[in-house]
C-alpha cells in the first residue's frame, strides 16, 4: 500500500460515508425500506456491522446510549468520520505522512496474535449480540 | 544462485506472481546467495485462487483482505458491510492481483 493510494481510498471512503450519512439524515422520517446489507438480505441474519448507520444517526441526534445498544461499532465509524478529514487535511497541506505511518503501525499491531485474537473475539461477540437483538 | 534451481523455483511458483514480474524475479534470484535458498522456501506465499474463493464466500466480512495481509483495508471492509457490497464485488476482480502483489512484497525482502 503506497501513501498516495491510502489517501485516495480514504478520501473516497470519507466522501461515500458522509454522502450516505446525509442521505439517511434526509430520509430519516420516511418509511424505512428494506435493509441495504446484502448479507442480511440473502441469509436473513444480520452481519457484524449491521446497524452501524442507525448507530451513527443516533449519535448525531445525541442519543449516545441508544447508539451503544444498536451497535457499538458505530462509535468507531463516527470517530473515523470526525477525525480523519482533519488528519488528512493536516497531512496533505503540510506534506507530512503521520497518517500513513499510523496506518502502517496499526497494521503491524493487528498482525500480533494476541491483539488479533482479542479483536476477533470482540467482533464475534458483537455479532452474536446483533443476531440476538435481531437488528 | 544456480540457474537450474532458479528456473525450478520460477516454474513451481509462477502462479503466485504477476506475469510481468517473473523476468525481474528471475534476474534477482540469479544474483542471490546460495544460502538464501532455504529462506526462500519458507516464505509463506498465498494462492490467488484460494483467496478468490474466500473473497466470493466471505468477502463482505473483509476476510480476503485480512488473509493477504491488508489488515487496514480488511477492517474497513468489515466495518462497512463490505463497502455496501460494492467493494466486495470490485474485490472479486482485484483480489487475485492484490494477492500476487503482496506475494512479491513478501519475497522482496530476501532479494
Amino acid at each position: 500500500m503506497t501513501k498516495k493510494r491510502l489517501y485516495l481510498i480514504l478520501t473516497l471512503g470519507l466522501i461515500a460515508g458522509y454522502s450516505w450519512l446525509a442521505y439517511n439524515l434526509w430520509q430519516q422520517h420516511a418509511v424505512n425500506s428494506k435493509p441495504v446489507c446484502f448479507f442480511k438480505r440473502t441469509t436473513g441474519i444480520p452481519c457484524p456491522s449491521c446497524g452501524n448507520t442507525r448507530s451513527v444517526l443516533a449519535i448525531t441526534s445525541g442519543d449516545f446510549y441508544d447508539a451503544v445498544l444498536i451497535n457499538p461499532l458505530g462509535y468507531v465509524i463516527a470517530a473515523i468520520l470526525i477525525i480523519f478529514p482533519f488528519w488528512l487535511l493536516y497531512d496533505v497541506t503540510l506534506r507530512k505522512e503521520t497518517l500513513y505511518r499510523s496506518y502502517l503501525q496499526f497494521e503491524k499491531a493487528l498482525g500480533k496474535k494476541t491483539v488479533a485474537i482479542l479483536l476477533i473475539v470482540l467482533i464475534l461477540l458483537n455479532w452474536i449480540w446483533n443476531i440476538q437483538k435481531g437488528l | 544462485m544456480d540457474a537450474q534451481k532458479v528456473d525450478m523455483y520460477i516454474m513451481s511458483n509462477s502462479k503466485y506472481f504477476q506475469s510481468h514480474q517473473i523476468s525481474y524475479l528471475r534476474e534477482r534470484l540469479l544474483l542471490l546467495d546460495e544460502d538464501k535458498w532455504m529462506m526462500l522456501q519458507t516464505v509463506d506465499l498465498k494462492d490467488p485462487t484460494t483467496i478468490l474463493i474466500v473473497s466470493i464466500l466471505a468477502g463482505s466480512l473483509g476476510i480476503d483482505r485480512f488473509l493477504i495481509g491488508d489488515t487496514g483495508l480488511g477492517v474497513g471492509k468489515l466495518l462497512t458491510c463490505g463497502g455496501a457490497y460494492i467493494w466486495t464485488i470490485v474485490d472479486w476482480f482485484l483480489i487475485q492481483d492484490a494477492t500476487r502483489q503482496k506475494n512479491m512484497e513478501k519475497i522482496q525482502q530476501f532479494l
